[in-house]
């Protein structure tokens, strides 16, 4: 993906490297865009590096050069828009990548942790950019403390711990001809004691560039090519002889039967060590075809063009139920009652068509929840060494699809909930290994999806919570009263109320008190719902459950008096009559037996303070679930099914309290949809304070 | 809350009506005062009296048709209309201004007009009179005197019609 792409000409070259403050040119918001992409691939580059120097494995020397290549190309941009500090600073991870890739700096210097925050940094400049124009003060000077211990870690003296290469048996008028990368990875493989391999290749002189292209892929595929040079050979008029030094991962009898040598001649010059001999090319050929198909596949496309043509969608959506009303009508009528057949054929296949383009456009807009699970995994890395803690960190379920939109805005509240694992969950080692646990602590990030939500689960192994406390701090601060009766499950859940903290102490990585009703107020924006269970020295798992998309989703359409209200399809269980249930009375509440499990009943008219039939006999219960909670909202009809867009509502009000936006109906009129989420959330824990 | 019409919206309806304003514009251009120093002004009523929109600010104009109210709102937000698939709030400019609420006539309209950034917001007005060109110096401030949402008086005849301070219209509020 970073692989130096086309750039556009005529971006502004001007400024250089004069101002740090100098606003990026018109096409800044693209420049920002570029520098977010190369960013995000050098952090997931970068943890697969972590990945491979903790197990001690050997950096792939493909994944060196990859983040090098990307830092030199964020120097560039960052030059030409005259972001001066950004240059500077990708320069110096230039500088590390370089010296890691040619060996002068070892994997397991200290060095390497800093291009974690290099690369934080660079993010928390490029995103300053994003709203005004110059990167913001604090990022800066993050920066320039980050550059001068960069400077420091660099002047530090390397220790390459190499040996001479004389004694390798290999022609010392070859080793001259090494570039000092090439000499590197030479060393570097002997090092891992493969076997290395000299394959003299003749090609017809016309047609040698596709030979020797052949010949290279054949021998990637089971190792690395070192270097190539053109041999010194005598060779045969209008041929063309290559002399290619290649470390390999296979026997060299089994290489020389891999590859097609009919022209070539193959020397052994180093045998190697043969322990590891055809284990590992699967694995890399793997990930060679992955890697290939991401820079030949992908577009780029601006979140906002997508939200447009999302939008064109849903007003086909909205004109193909118009169509059918009027195909509906013309039916009803016998003089017209073939047209209207015509016509509801023709709709049935526009509508047919129409759900294909919807299902691609959605598709377009699913990213996987990976990309939030490596900022996950920078910023614990980030924690580690603030804490001085160390965790164990697991993934699951990285390839789970969201909409775009929801993922953007899942990632601070999911950061807030791991922090807060890390920080407050897990105990420090002597106390958990007093507890009889391992002295390391776990959290499990998992997520996978039910239905038309997607859930995550943020899992710890620490200390639990402590329902007691909790419950006497939400008595302090005046959230429930004394005599309250509260399940233990209720009791935890009150975290999420503002103002209440689940430890005393304060530090800085989650504050006190805030944080919790932030998550759940964020989340609850977009569809979903936000739970906690714990067990007192087991540990804690909060779980999110969120809708798939916000775009285009299938609502049931309920009357209440003379209005119509949605809801979405992916939260309502199942509808019933009324009428066919006992509904019993406890305290202030009403219950409704559904096959013998109390379910909370809440009357839609008196949520939203509005006039309703208040007749029960032809009311209807729509079940309605969200993550392990349940209620039941009485309704006066079910008017029906449909493909509605959910709009956001323009005007002064900003936000109303219970409403997710609306929606236009085949009618041309506006309906609210309901914001399921908040009224589960309101309709189990709102209770009068005696 | 205001009753009204079950009927939907019909589409091009109020697009006619801003046509027919515009053109009495255009007509006026060659005749009215020069350019730098022309206001325009979109005239509305509201309880007898006449209030004045800067025509700048519109977007179009419609005829009222069904409103959908919103619950737990304040009482000077009528309700949401869909206006080609946007949701736009409709604004009570009577309960705005400190005017008794009437029932809606079928001379009522929505002015719908841009408010800051992509804000746009609807406003409930008894009826449109016209377009009134001032010049710009003759436009009085309202200085010294309490008004809810007037910032200007411009000349009309022997009196003068109030020139609404839309931003104060607008004035966000969560609700």
């Amino acid at each position: 993906m970073a692989a130096p792409r086309n750039r556009k000409p005529g971006r502004k070259a001007g400024a250089g490297t004069s101002d740090a403050r100098a606003t990026p040119s018109k096409d800044g918001r693209e420049v920002v865009a570029e520098a977010e992409e190369i960013l995000e691939q050098m952090c997931s580059d970068l943890c697969l590096l972590h990945e491979q120097r903790h197990a001690g494995d050997e950096v792939e020397p493909d994944l060196v050069n990859r983040l090098f290549r990307s830092a030199h190309t964020l120097k560039g941009i960052a030059g030409l828009s005259g972001l001066e500090i950004v240059s500077r600073l990708a320069h110096r991870l230039e500088d590390v990548l370089d010296g890691l890739r040619l060996g002068r700096i070892g994997t397991r210097a200290p060095v390497v942790g800093l291009l974690d925050e290099g690369v934080a940094s660079l993010l928390a400049l490029i995103s300053g950019l994003g709203r005004d124009a110059a990167p913001d003060e604090a990022a800066t000077a993050q920066a320039e403390q980050l550059l001068a211990e960069l400077a420091r870690a660099l002047a530090a003296p390397a220790s390459p711990d190499e040996e001479g290469l004389e004694a390798s048996g290999i022609d010392p008028a070859l080793l001259r001809a090494l570039t000092e990368y090439e000499e590197h990875r030479l060393r570097e493989s002997l090092r891992r004691g493969r076997p290395i391999v000299l394959i003299d290749a003749t090609f017809e002189l016309a047609r040698f560039e596709e030979g020797l292209a052949e010949i290279s892929a054949a021998l990637r595929e089971s190792g690395e090519i070192i270097s190539t040079l053109p041999s010194a050979a005598a060779s045969a008029e209008r041929k063309i002889c290559f002399t290619l030094l290649v470390a390999t991962d296979l026997a060299p009898e089994l290489l020389a039967r891999r590859v097609d040598l009919a022209e070539s001649t193959l020397r052994v010059v180093h045998p190697g060590r043969a322990a590891s001999a055809a284990a590992e090319p699967a694995p890399r050929e793997a990930r060679r075809i992955e890697s290939l198909r991401s820079i030949s596949g992908s577009v780029r496309v601006d979140v906002r063009k997508l939200d447009r043509l999302m939008n064109l969608v849903g007003e086909l959506v909205g004109q193909r139920n118009a169509l059918g009303a009027i195909a509906t009508r013309l039916s009803a009528d016998a003089r017209t009652a073939g047209l209207g057949a015509d016509l509801a054929k023709l709709q049935k296949g526009l509508d047919r068509k129409l759900r294909d383009l919807q299902a691609g456009v959605l598709d377009v807009r699913m990213v996987p929840l990976r990309q939030v699970f490596e900022k996950l995994s920078r910023v614990v890395r980030r924690l580690r060494i603030d804490l001085g803690k160390d965790v164990e960190l697991e993934f699951v379920g990285g390839d789970t699809e969201l909409d775009k939109l929801i993922v953007e805005q899942l990632v601070d509240p999911l950061v807030h909930v791991v922090r807060n694992a890390f920080d407050h969950a897990l105990e420090p080692p002597d106390e958990r290994v007093a507890a009889g646990k391992p002295a390391t602590g776990r959290i499990r990030i998992a997520a996978f999806q039910r239905g038309n939500h997607v859930v995550i689960e943020v899992v710890d192994d620490g200390r639990g919570m402590n329902a007691p406390a909790i419950r006497r701090g939400a008595i302090a601060r005046g959230l429930i009263s004394e005599q309250e009766v509260l399940s233990e499950r209720e009791v935890l859940n009150l975290i999420f109320e503002a103002g209440l903290s689940t430890r005393e102490e304060v530090s800085q990585t989650s504050g006190r008190g805030v944080g919790m009703d932030v998550v759940r107020s964020n989340l609850a924006a977009l569809g979903g719902l936000v739970e906690v269970a714990s067990r007192p020295g087991l540990g804690t798992t909060i779980t999110i459950t969120l809708p798939i998309t916000l775009a285009i989703i299938q609502a049931l359409i309920v009357r209440v008096g003379r209005e119509r209200y949605a809801l979405p399809i992916a939260s309502v269980r199942e509808t019933l009559r009324a009428s066919e249930h006992p509904i019993f009375r406890s305290e202030d509440r009403e219950l409704f037996n559904l096959r013998g499990a109390p379910l909370l009943l809440r009357s839609l008219a008196d949520e939203l303070g509005i006039e309703g039939d208040d007749d029960r006999a032809s009311a209807f219960v729509v079940v309605l679930g969200m993550g392990e909670q349940r209620l039941g909202l009485l309704v006066d009809g079910l008017v029906g099914q449909q493909d509605i867009v959910i709009k956001p509502i323009k005007g002064p009000i900003r936000s109303i309290r219970g409403i997710a936006g609306a929606t236009e109906l085949a009618d041309r009129v506006a309906t609210l949809v309901i914001d399921v989420s908040a009224l589960v959330v309101e309709g189990t824990r709102r209770r009068e304070a005696a | 809350m205001t009753e009204v019409e079950s009927a939907a919206l019909a589409p091009d309806t109020g697009v006619q009506d801003w046509m027919g304003l515009a053109r009495e514009a255009s007509q006026a251009f060659f005749t009215g005062p020069p350019a730098e120093d022309r206001q325009e002004l979109l005239i509305v009523e509201l309880e007898s009296g006449e209030y004045a929109i800067p025509v700048e600010r519109i977007r179009e104009i419609v005829r009222l048709g069904a409103i959908t109210r919103v619950p737990r709102t304040p009482d000077w937000l009528v309700g949401v209309v869909a206006l080609r698939g946007e949701i736009v709030q409709v604004v009570d400019l009577r309960s705005r201004l400190g005017l008794p609420k009437i029932e809606a006539t079928r001379a009522h309209r929505i002015v719908v007009i841009h408010g800051d950034d992509e804000g746009v917001a609807g406003l409930l007005v008894d009826a449109v009179k016209g377009v009134l060109r001032v010049r710009e110096r003759e436009l009085q401030p309202t200085q010294g005197q309490e008004f809810r949402a007037v910032s200007q008086l411009a000349p009309k005849g022997e009196g003068f019609v109030s020139v609404l301070d839309l931003d104060r219209v607008m004035e966000r509020s969560d609700g």
